[in-house]
């Protein structure tokens, strides 16, 4: 875990320099829409994109504007001033307005040889998965050419296997989260989830292994409240840490960074590409999602009731429009099912709101009665 | 704050219904001394509308508009008390799309908006701030925000169905109407244009198309007619047909065409496409701009500066912004809302007019270019043509908050066109429909120093 907590927060972090040093390929990608099987089978690393550092934006901010969501701005700003020149290429998803605008900025200023864009519908329907599943049969094409190498079908088999182990372990972290008294803090989840995200899956779940080891035993007791979590795409482990430095425990979560990246992985197919395609158009519990609310809700309501939550925390972004009309829908249902709601606009990363967020979270507390 | 309180017949399109009921009254040829009357009994913000539109140099053709913008309200009513549907659509959703069914009658949500801003005593900003009272997020598009505020309200005009095809061009108004629908427990019917200009893209695009013409067909309870079809389409047709002659007339210099057209084109290409209305207040159009390229006309000394608009316009201030800039010789020749690309329809059969729909419903603005594989290389490319074709000296990208997705790609536009065709752009910020955000002295200002130091100079 200790090595989880210095490496969590490391864009360029010793696993991914080892990888590269020993000649091998990263792909970086941003959306959980992202079969990251494919990209695994191909012998290729994927990695998820995220902002950590928090750096100025003045770069992100002169291509896109201040109108656009600052993950995004503060992603673009690292890609275009060098911090991710490791990356050897980009998958692009069309997951919400800000990332398209983020991907296409990027590529515009530093041109990758390899920028695959994949398409990915915005509701499900069996016309629309036939669609995905063709678009993941171009991906499949696009990272084998890339790699050098076929991806087969076995190949494709054994990364669903490797990740299905990978999600399992997950679950069972989850697990310890949510049980009374936990095992796990919240902050340390999203500390081992960012690690996870820039590993190859095989490693990653060898590495749960230690975690869930070490973890079986320990106690988490001095909380006032088990709350959870939901909201934009966002990999602030700081943010969750101020949370919970107020007292409260963040027990579950249904962030894009957290449990929406594995939680219902589920399909039946048995050809491996209609398969991915059915566990990620099928499960992407995403509001850019179109018709789709309830399900979403229902997912919800469920982690929430698992975990025995005292309340939940909505965050997202400032200017992210899918998760900002999303959430009032949200806290209305919430409510209306009993469990209080803190809705927390916020910039991403800043420093400057820290103070205000946990103000925020410490009123909510005592509305908890905690 | 005191609580906003809407109540019955408060809401946005009743009241912009019955403002604009004024229009019935007013005689085609209306006098000076007539229009002076008619602005002295009018409230504030609807006495400076209609200045703008009654100018003399317009008053005929907005007239005629605002008429039929009228009858076009009052239909979305008779329709829905005769028994037939109102369906809420979005701007680029094609209207005609609508009309061929029997008993549907397209209501847009823009559109509706902006009426209301048009015409309604401190515009739309109540709708806007009952809205923001429910939590949803100051950044929302109150394009869309003031007439769902409205409508949320539950005192007001309610669609009986929403049709949206804005997800993947833009999340807010897809976003926002997938909430109102859930919210007034109204059905949405969705079409989606895949981000891929592919053969394989567009194909599909028609797939889904064709699937939301069928569930169309099962709300409605009704086939589609194939006669009926072609009537309506080939009034369509009429209608594109006036909309390239009045596109070719703004290339002359100084331009025939009043600044405020672009508003009216869209305006009725909105609403109204498939209409015989449409047709008239198109062809009204296109006769007052040849009037005034015979006549070699120009409400200005000369033309300075002849700027396209690349996304949308300001609307809050209509004398502000289209009349001070025609009679500060700055022509606007359009904006992105203009590019509408409209096609002519084999009427042959059911088959040939449904893709012909298709085919337009796809190069809708904002679908055609966010819904791109690309958002900037497929607007910069719009852009870039529309320029060419038109002799601008330069652009103004209007800077409206929502639009995140343009927001995202206006560097890149503005430096390729800078680069490609040596054609400056000026960038603003405000809000479109709401003046809180950036008023309109403010905006003249920097429009007025962009022309004097960028355009003229270079
Ligand atoms: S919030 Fe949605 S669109 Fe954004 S990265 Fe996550 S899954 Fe993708
Ligand atoms: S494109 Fe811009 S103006 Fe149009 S609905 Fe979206 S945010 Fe509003």
């Amino acid at each position: 875990m200790r090595t989880m907590q210095s490496q969590s927060t490391d864009l360029y972090s010793e696993y991914v320099r080892d990888w590269k040093e020993k000649g091998g390929k990263v792909l970086g990608y941003a959306c959980v829409a992202t079969p990251v099987e494919i990209i695994e089978a191909a012998g290729v690393l994927p990695y998820r994109i995220k902002a950590f550092g928090h750096p100025d934006t003045e770069l992100g901010d002169a291509y896109l504007a201040r109108f656009n969501c600052r993950f995004c701005r503060s992603c673009l700003q690292l890609g275009l001033e060098g911090s991710y020149d490791f990356l050897d290429g980009l998958v692009e998803t069309n997951g919400c307005d800000h990332l398209r605008g983020m991907f296409e900025n990027w590529q515009h200023v530093k041109k990758y040889d390899f920028f695959h864009y994949l398409k990915v519908p915005h509701f499900l329907r069996e016309d629309s998965l036939e669609y995905f599943t063709d678009e993941l049969a171009l991906m499949r094409d696009a990272v084998a050419g890339f790699a050098g190498t076929e991806i087969s079908d076995d190949a494709l088999r054994e990364a669903i296997d490797t990740y299905d182990e990978v999600n399992a372990k997950l679950k069972r972290l989850y697990a310890l989260r949510e049980q009374t008294p936990p095992a796990v803090s919240g902050t340390e989840v999203m500390q081992v989830l960012c690690t996870g995200s820039s590993m190859l899956g095989r490693d990653f779940s060898d590495l749960l292994d230690e975690v869930l080891e070490e973890k079986a035993k320990a106690r988490v007791t001095d909380y006032k409240a088990r709350l959870m979590i939901m909201g934009s795409a966002t990999d602030e482990v700081d943010l969750i840490a101020d949370i919970e430095s107020t007292g409260a425990l963040i027990a579950a979560d249904a962030l894009c960074f957290g449990s929406r990246s594995f939680w219902t992985r589920g399909g039946e197919s048995g050809d491996p590409l209609a398969l991915l395609a059915e566990r990620y158009l099928g499960h992407l519990f995403c509001p850019r999602m179109f018709n789709d609310y309830e399900r979403r809700i229902e997912y919800v309501l469920d982690t929430a009731r698992r975990a025995g939550v005292d309340g939940a925390i909505i965050t997202y972004n400032k200017f992210c429009d899918l998760h900002g009309v999303e959430s009032v829908s949200q806290r209305m249902d919430l409510e209306r099912a009993g469990i209080p709601v803190l809705v927390l606009e916020k910039d991403y990363g800043s420093k400057a709101d820290t103070g205000r967020v946990k103000t925020r979270v410490q009123a909510f507390l005592e509305r908890l009665g905690k | 704050m005191a609580k906003i309180e809407i109540r019955q017949h408060e809401g946005l399109i009743d009241r912009a219904y019955e403002a604009f009921s004024i229009i019935d009254y007013l005689p085609d040829d209306l006098s000076d001394e007539e229009m002076e009357g008619v602005l002295h009994v009018l409230p504030g913000d609807l006495a400076r509308t209609m200045e703008a539109f009654l100018a003399r140099r317009i008053r005929k053709t907005s007239i005629l508009f605002l008429k039929r913008m009228n009858d076009w309200l009052k239909n979305a009513h008779r329709t829905k008390q005769e028994g037939g549907k109102a369906i809420l659509v979005p701007f680029n959703f094609p209207p005609e799309a609508v009309y061929i069914f029997e008993g549907a009658w397209p209501v847009t949500s823009e559109v509706l908006s902006t009426l209301g801003v048009l015409a309604l005593e401190g515009q739309g900003e109540r709708y806007w701030d009952y809205a923001m009272g429910l939590g949803l997020p100051d950044s929302s598009c109150s394009a869309n925000m003031i007439e769902v505020g409205s409508v949320l309200t539950s005192e007001d005009f309610t669609p009986d169905a929403i049709i949206s095809d804005c997800f993947g061009s833009c999340d807010i108004n897809s976003k926002t109407h997938e909430f109102l629908a859930r919210y007034m427990d109204i059905p949405l019917l969705f079409l989606e244009k895949p981000v891929d200009n592919t053969e394989r893209g567009v194909n599909q695009y028609y797939k889904y198309f064709f699937k939301l013409v069928e569930e169309m067909e099962e709300f409605l309870g009704q086939k589609l007619d194939e006669d009926r079809m072609r009537e309506v389409l080939g009034l369509a047709n009429q209608a594109s047909e006036l909309y390239w002659e009045l596109w070719d007339l703004h290339k002359f210099r100084p331009c025939p065409v009043p600044n405020i057209f672009s508003l009216m084109t869209y305006g009725t290409r909105f609403t109204q496409w498939g209409t015989q209305n449409a047709v008239d207040t198109m062809r009204s159009m296109v006769d007052v701009a040849k009037q005034r390229l015979e006549k070699r006309d120009y409400p200005a000394d000369e033309e300075v500066a002849r700027s396209l608009w690349t996304y949308t316009s300001y609307y809050y201030d209509m004398a502000g912004l289209f009349n001070w800039m025609e009679e500060s010789g700055i022509t606007h020749l359009g904006d992105g809302l203009d590019l509408v690309f409209p096609s002519v329809i084999d009427l042959t059969s059911r088959e040939t007019m449904l893709r012909g729909v298709a085919e337009i419903a796809r190069n809708m603005p904002m679908t055609r270019q966010m819904g791109a594989s690309s958002m900037s290389v497929q607007w910069l490319e719009d852009i870039t043509w529309a320029a060419r074709e038109l002799d601008a000296d330069c652009c103004i990208y209007c800077g409206h908050h929502s639009c995140k997705q343009t927001w995202s790609g206006a560097s890149v536009v503005r430096s390729e066109l800078m680069k490609r065709e040596r054609i400056p752009t000026l960038i603003l910020q405000g809000d479109s429909w709401i003046r809180r955000m950036t008023p309109m002295s403010a905006l003249q200002e920097y429009i007025e120093e962009f022309v004097k130091n960028v355009v003229k100079r270079g």
